[in-house]
Formats: structure tokens, C-alpha cells, sequence
């Protein structure tokens, strides 16, 4: 009953680790066939481990459902020629390794253009083909120090963090899938593939949005600000009696409103606090007045009592919180579902509802080479012997397991 | 040629959300008509630093718009809503769940009228579930998605990404649901109802973290700028700022002994033996680094990292990050001139596309600036646009520059 938006569409994925992977899982959910073609040692997080689940460890079961696993040795002539016979098929070619790799390679964009004037090809690196460091690798917590977000994180005079999580390499495979579905739709109207290239430090720019417009207009140089906002007084992290809620009191009507809450109808019109821009200005002496006052309940009432007064305010939740959570499993954001080696595995569930396209988790992380036999037969119209052949000679590698499991 | 040439996207979102996602389209092509109320419209446009009466922040993302101010309050604002979404492809709103519905522009009062529009909602917790009506601002979201929990300092406070990024995460999610959406109906024709939330958009970002808690129930905490899994793989004091190191295979963590900190004696200490062990004595192993970092300014040890091929850089204050010449050369500093603010800096594009690149081709506009334009276009007469603005149902902050652009 459910169509898909990109059946039909054949992804060849040669990424590793995590943006590209990122990337392709994203079109996967959305219907694109993707086929992931390793090296014979397979995608490095396959190693990443503890966790390991079964066979398999938790970095790589997190990306890769949805995907088909091929297994080629890419520096061997014939190796080379059963990509190229891939990507005849295919629309999308995905790749994540430094500038000049494919080149290397033998299958640089020039090259899968002749094979395929249709491909689109969409590159992921450091810092994009071109510029002065193009040729730098480039690492999700250098591009978070070097595109400013580091600094801007933590909390005020100390050092800088980073965001806890890998998202200069997830952002940019998310652009990555923007850049690729923009190729798809121009190519309705010209009939031909592009290349598309993506970088984590271009990512990391583009979302300072609002602090570099404060950056450009003033000059000054955004500070971090723990868990507060630059601009807006109250709307922070607070400390109660046993842990840490978020309130937001982003106008002058939720500002009474809260004054009302707490029992502290003087602040209202009170000189240093009436206007927003006041707030900012005597920031510190009035969050320490608050911090006293919230000490004196738990975090879960205050965000009742909030609540109840219609002034936006959530929790602080950790991962045992949000995986049980009410909300989150109405939204499916938590999928299980059946690994041959693995057993029953979990995953984080399609971050977007579509009425009538939506996204869907079919398969889940395939093992190495689990699907090297299938496509070789069903794409590039190999029969057995040639199969096993290439297999002696390492340009393949087919999983034990195998195509007995993708039937 | 750009890939949503012809497209038509009427935009009824406001703040970060909605118009990072509608900025995108524009960029590809769409033509953004962005409905605000007024006198004050989007409440971005009163975020400082204001110059010459205009909000630096909010130039920042409406780029490639146009700006109708309307009141949509009234039934002849609702009637001029209705025309500019009969022949709209795609409609964006961020407003709470059910205020749609109130105003009658809801989805399926617009399908009725146009059965091939794709319609995106954005909101903070979703249009289903049993938070949906709860307000969900980007910082409130950073916090029931957990990001908060993993942000800062070890043993510290929760902080929170220093930009807003649930707020991106939605908009850029719901971009590529309505880019797969139009793809859809560019073959069948057929429009849908496109649903995201800051939550889901920033929980399905944390990809690895949940990952580890599935397979092991390990809950992810602050841990500055370390990595979870390698060492050393961080940011460094130095003598005048801090370095980022990435070494996260034993040939790298063996040249960086060798070549950066020339201490080949730590391949021989049990202390930093493997990986694992490098892990565990993580503290004593950042010590050790930030002793000998500590002796020499930043750039001295970016030539030494890069001559050893070890990954690492500086960690930038924006100044520095916009002006760095890889940041130029890949234009992601971009200059423009506004009618009112002058000249002005956006951002670039992230995504390079060899055949149809996004482009960035007009400054953001004022307040009901296209007011009179977009009404003209969709068919109404002069004196219809007049007694619209008389009966204050639309708006222009600045009649007089109103022929120009």
C-alpha cells in the first residue's frame, strides 16, 4: 500500500563510518535500493566495538539498515570493472573518501559520467574538493573546532566543548541527501547527473545562522553560554532540588505569566527586569535569584507547574528516559526488529511523518558480503562459476551466511 | 537553471524552523512567499543587533524571499491566503498543532482547494503523541532529546549546542521530506502531509550514542570534547588557544608520538598501550599532551600535525572561522547588498552541486515588501490591493520604497 518516493532509485554506496553512511541510510528509508560495497575488510566501524551485538557491533548496526552488503576489492582490475558494470544500472553514486581517492582509484567523476551520463555522483569530505585544505582529512570534532561550534559550546570562562554527539558527520550527510535529492529532481528536467560536493567544515558555517548574523552586525565574537540563550533572559537550564529542567520565557506576556507562577509579582515591572532587553543586561543577579527559588522543589514539579501555567519548559532527560518515555514510543522513534546473527536489535525510529510516502525500516544491517552473490548475478549477470572464480582470486568476498538469507 | 525553478512555496513559519527549511528552497529556485503578520511580523525581525532598523538575525535566513504581511485574522486576509495557496506547491508552517485547523488553513482545507500541495508542519514535539500540545522551543528540545544530557563538561552541567540545533534539525529534515514529497509528485502528481518535530528530528541525530545505549543500556554523558570510543581524539590547550587531534587508529596515534609530540617512550608505556587503554587513562593522557602543547601557540602545532599527516586543527572564534581562506574559497561567506541595511554578510551554500548550484540572489526582505507584487500576480486589481491596505488586512512597512525590487 505504502509507495515509496525514491522506488526505483539505485544508490552504489561506497562510504565508511558515519556521514555517508548517514546519508544512504536516509535514502534507504525512503525507498532508494543502496547497495554498499566494502572492502573485503568491511566498513571499519564493523570493528568498533564493545558493544558488539552477535557478530556485529552497535556504531555499525546504528547506520546501515536498509542497505545491501557487496564485498569488492576496489585496487583489483575486476574489481574495479564490476563497480563501473554497477554504476551502468544505478543513479547515485556515494563516496566519502579524501579529495583525489577516486581518481586514484581509476573511478574519479569523469570517469563514471562516461560510464553513466545519468550519475549523480555526491562526494563527502573534510573540507570539499577544493580550497587550501582540501586535501586535509578532516574529522567530525575538527570541523566542530574549526567551523566555530566548539567554541560557542560549554559553559561561559571555561573551556569549550563540543556537541556530545557526531554532528558535523551526520549534518553533513543530511546535506549530502539535500544535494542529491536536488540533483534527482533537476534531472526530470535535463536528463543529466551532477556531482555533488559536501563538506563537514561548510556544514559546521551554515548552521551559525543567527550567531553569525550577531557576528557580522556587531563584531563580536559569540561567546558560550552553558546552557543559555545569547539574546533571551529567562530561557536556560536551571537546577532544582534533584536535577536540571529547561524554561523558556521567550516574550513580555509568558514573562508576567511566570512572574504569576512563582509568586514574584514584584519582578513584573520591577526596573531591572521589566524588559527583555533588561533581563539581558542584569542577567546574572536575577538567574541567581531564580537559581535560589528552584532549588526548593524537584525538577518534575517545576515542569508541572509550568506546564500547568502554559509557559514552554521540558526536563533534562538521559537515554533510560527517553527510550521509555510515552511520547517518544507514540512517535515510533524506537524500532525493534529481527538481525540473523544479532538477534532482536533496536534502532532509532524515521524523524519524519509522510501521509502518503512514508519512510520504512524493511531490512535490517546486512552482514559483510551478505548480498555480494545476489547483486553479481541479478546486476552484472555473473553465474556461479565466474562467482567463485572472482571469489578465489580476492576481488569479492560473499558472506557465509549469503544470499540463502536475501532470498 | 535552478532544480525548483517554477516552484511555488507559501510560507507561514517564523523564528528558525520553517524559514531555515524555506530558505534552502529558495535557494534551490522556489519562489518563497513568506505571509507575516504585522506591525511586527516575524518575531526574528526584533532580534539584535538591529541596524538601520533591521534585524541582522533575521537576514540571516530569509534570503531569496518575498514578504507579504497579511492578517490572517480576518476573513478577507484568510480569502488572499486562499488564492496564494491555490496556486502554491508546497506550504510550511511551524505554528503549534490545531492552530491551523483554527484559522481554517489546516491541510485539509488546503487539499480541498489544491489536492497536489505538499503541506510540512514543523512543531516541538509532533502532531501526534501526548506532548503535542506542549510548547517546544529549540532549548527545550535540546533537553528531551537528550543532547543536553551529553553536552558539557564531565561531571558539569548539562550545556547546550552553542547553535540552535534542533531547530536546524527540523528545518532540514522537513527539506528533504518535502524534496522526496516532490520527487513523488513530480510522477504521480499527487501532494501529502509532511510531519516533524525538534525531538524526533534531533533524537534521530544522535545516531551512535543510541546505538551504544541499544546494544549495551551504556546512557551517554557530558564528555567535553573527548570521543566516546578513541584517544587521543579531542581539543587541547596550547599556548594561546586550543587544537583539535584526531587519532583514531594506531598508525596515527604512532606518528603523532613520533612526529608531533616526539615522545616515542608512550608506545612503550602499558598506560597508553592500545586503544582501550588509552581510554582508560584518558586524564593522565590529556595531562601529558596539554604539558607539551602548552609550550608552543596554536599554529605551531597545526604545521606539525599536518606535516606528520596526523588530523587536527585549530578550535576558531568566528572571526577567525570567517576568515579563514578554505572558509572564502568555498564561498561560504557570501556578500550582498540590502536595501536598507546596506551591506550585508549571509552564509554560503554547504551543498555544491556541479549542474543546478543554489543560489543566493536577493537580500532579505522588508516587512510586506512584495505585498502589493504577490496580490497583483495572483490576479487582484489595484483598487482591491488598496481598500486591502486601508482596511489594514495588509500591511508594507516602507510604502514609499514599495516599486523597487
Amino acid at each position: 500500500m505504502n509507495i515509496s518516493s525514491l522506488e526505483g532509485i539505485r544508490i552504489i554506496d561506497l562510504t565508511r563510518i558515519l556521514s555517508g553512511p548517514y546519508c544512504t541510510m536516509t535514502l534507504a528509508d525512503f525507498g532508494a535500493e543502496v547497495i554498499k560495497v566494502e572492502a573485503p575488510s568491511g566498513d571499519d566501524t564493523r570493528n568498533w566495538g564493545p558493544p558488539f551485538v552477535g557478530t556485529e557491533s552497535s556504531y555499525f548496526l546504528s547506520v546501515n539498515r536498509n542497505k545491501k552488503s557487496i564485498v569488492i576489492d576496489l585496487k583489483k582490475k575486476e574489481g574495479k570493472d564490476i563497480l563501473l558494470k554497477l554504476v551502468e544500472g544505478a543513479d547515485v553514486v556515494v563516496e566519502n573518501f579524501r579529495p583525489g581517492t577516486l581518481q586514484r582509484l581509476g573511478i574519479g567523476y569523469n570517469i563514471l559520467k562516461e560510464t553513466n551520463p545519468q550519475i549523480i555522483l555526491s562526494s563527502i569530505s573534510g573540507f570539499g574538493q577544493d580550497g587550501p585544505y582540501a586535501s586535509k582529512p578532516g574529522y567530525d570534532v575538527i570541523a566542530q573546532g574549526m567551523g566555530g561550534l566548539t567554541y560557542v559550546t560549554g559553559e561561559p570562562n571555561q573551556a569549550p566543548v563540543k556537541a556530545g554527539f557526531s554532528i558535523a558527520d551526520i549534518g553533513t550527510g543530511m546535506w549530502a541527501v539535500i544535494g542529491i535529492l536536488n540533483a534527482i529532481v533537476a534531472r526530470t528536467m535535463t536528463g543529466k547527473g551532477q556531482w555533488v560536493d559536501c563538506s563537514l567544515i561548510d556544514t559546521m558555517i551554515s548552521w551559525q545562522t543567527y550567531l553569525a548574523g550577531n557576528f557580522f552586525g556587531s563584531g563580536e565574537n559569540p561567546k558560550p553560554q552553558g546552557g543559555a540563550h545569547p539574546n533571551i533572559v529567562p530561557y536556560q537550564l536551571f537546577d532544582s532540588s534533584d536535577g536540571y529542567f529547561n524554561i523558556a520565557v521567550g516574550n513580555e506576556k509568558l514573562w508576567k505569566r511566570f512572574c504569576h507562577t512563582l509568586n514574584e509579582s514584584e519582578l513584573i515591572d520591577h526596573p531591572k527586569y521589566a524588559k527583555n532587553s533588561d533581563r539581558v543586561q542584569n542577567r546574572k543577579q536575577l538567574v541567581g535569584y531564580l537559581q535560589t527559588i528552584f532549588k526548593s522543589k524537584t525538577a518534575k514539579e517545576w515542569v508541572d507547574i509550568f506546564e500547568k501555567a502554559g509557559i514552554p519548559c521540558g526536563p533534562v532527560l538521559n537515554f533510560d528516559e527517553i527510550y521509555t518515555d510515552q511520547h517518544v514510543l507514540a512517535r515510533e522513534q524506537l524500532i525493534e526488529m529481527e538481525h540473523p546473527s544479532a538477534g532482536k536489535i533496536k534502532m532509532t525510529g524515521i524523524p519524519i511523518k509522510l501521509s502518503d510516502t512514508p519512510g520504512s525500516v524493511k531490512t535490517p544491517p546486512p552482514l559483510l558480503g551478505q548480498h555480494t552473490k545476489e547483486i553479481l548475478k541479478k546486476i552484472n549477470n555473473l553465474n556461479e562459476d565466474q562467482i567463485v572464480n572472482l571469489e578465489k582470486s580476492g576481488v569479492i568476498k560473499c558472506s557465509p551466511l549469503t544470499s540463502d538469507l536475501a532470498n | 537553471m535552478l532544480a525548483l525553478d517554477n516552484v511555488k512555496v507559501l510560507d507561514l513559519s517564523q523564528i528558525m524552523a520553517g524559514p531555515y527549511c524555506t530558505m534552502v528552497l529558495s535557494d534551490m529556485g522556489a519562489e518563497v512567499t513568506k505571509i507575516e503578520s504585522f506591525p511586527n511580523g516575524d518575531n526574528s525581525r526584533g532580534m539584535s543587533p538591529i541596524v538601520n532598523g533591521q534585524s541582522y538575525c533575521f537576514a540571516m535566513i530569509n534570503r531569496n524571499k518575498k514578504s507579504v504581511a497579511l492578517n490572517l485574522k480576518s476573513e478577507a486576509g484568510i480569502e488572499v491566503f486562499r488564492k496564494l495557496a491555490i496556486e502554491s506547491d508546497i506550504i510550511v508552517e511551524n505554528f503549534r498543532p490545531g492552530v491551523t485547523k483554527k484559522l481554517g488553513i489546516d491541510y485539509d482545507s488546503m487539499k480541498r482547494l489544491n489536492p497536489g500541495v505538499i503541506y510540512s508542519s514543523i512543531s516541538g514535539f509532533g502532531q501526534t503523541g501526548p506532548y503535542k500540545n506542549k510548547g517546544g522551543l529549540d532549548i527545550i528540545a535540546q533537553g528531551v532529546s537528550g543532547l543536553m544530557s551529553m553536552t558539557g563538561e564531565p561531571d558539569g552541567r548539562p550545556a547546550k549546542v552553542g547553535v540552535a540545533i534542533n531547530d536546524i534539525a527540523a528545518g532540514a529534515t522537513a527539506l528533504y521530506a518535502i524534496l522526496g514529497a516532490y520527487i513523488h509528485k513530480l510522477k504521480t502528481g499527487e501532494g501529502q502531509y509532511i510531519d516533524t518535530s525538534l525531538v524526533d528530528a534531533g533524537l534521530a541525530w544522535t545516531i551512535w550514542e543510541s546505538g551504544a545505549y541499544f546494544g549495551s543500556g551504556e546512557v551517554p554523558t557530558q564528555n567535553g570534547t573527548r570521543h566516546r570510543r578513541s584517544a587521543p581524539y579531542q581539543a587541547y590547550r596550547t599556548k594561546d588557544g586550543y587544537i583539535t587531534v584526531g587519532t583514531f587508529n594506531s598508525r596515527l596515534w604512532e606518528r603523532f608520538c613520533y612526529h608531533v609530540v616526539q615522545r616515542p617512550d608512550w608506545l612503550n608505556n602499558d598506560l597508553y598501550a592500545d586503544k582501550q587503554a588509552r581510554l582508560t587513562n584518558v586524564d593522565i593522557l590529556e595531562r601529558e599532551i596539554e604539558d607539551i602543547f602548552m609550550q608552543e601557540k596554536t599554529n605551531y602545532w597545526i604545521d606539525k600535525l599536518d606535516q606528520a599527516g596526523v588530523p587536527g586543527g585549530p578550535v576558531n572564534t568566528y572571526d577567525q572561522a570567517l576568515s579563514d581562506p578554505q572558509i572564502l574559497e568555498r564561498e561560504m561567506v557570501v556578500e550582498m547588498e540590502h536595501p536598507i541595511l546596506g551591506k550585508i554578510n549571509s552564509l554560503g551554500i554547504p551543498t555544491k552541486l556541479s549542474k543546478t548550484p543554489l543560489s543566493i540572489r536577493d537580500p532579505a526582505p522588508w516587512l510586506g515588501q512584495h505585498s502589493t507584487e504577490r496580490l497583483l500576480e495572483i490576479g487582484l486589481t489595484d483598487e482591491q490591493i488598496n481598500r486591502l491596505y486601508e482596511d489594514k488586512i495588509l500591511f508594507n512597512e516602507h510604502p514609499s520604497k514599495a516599486k523597487t525590487n
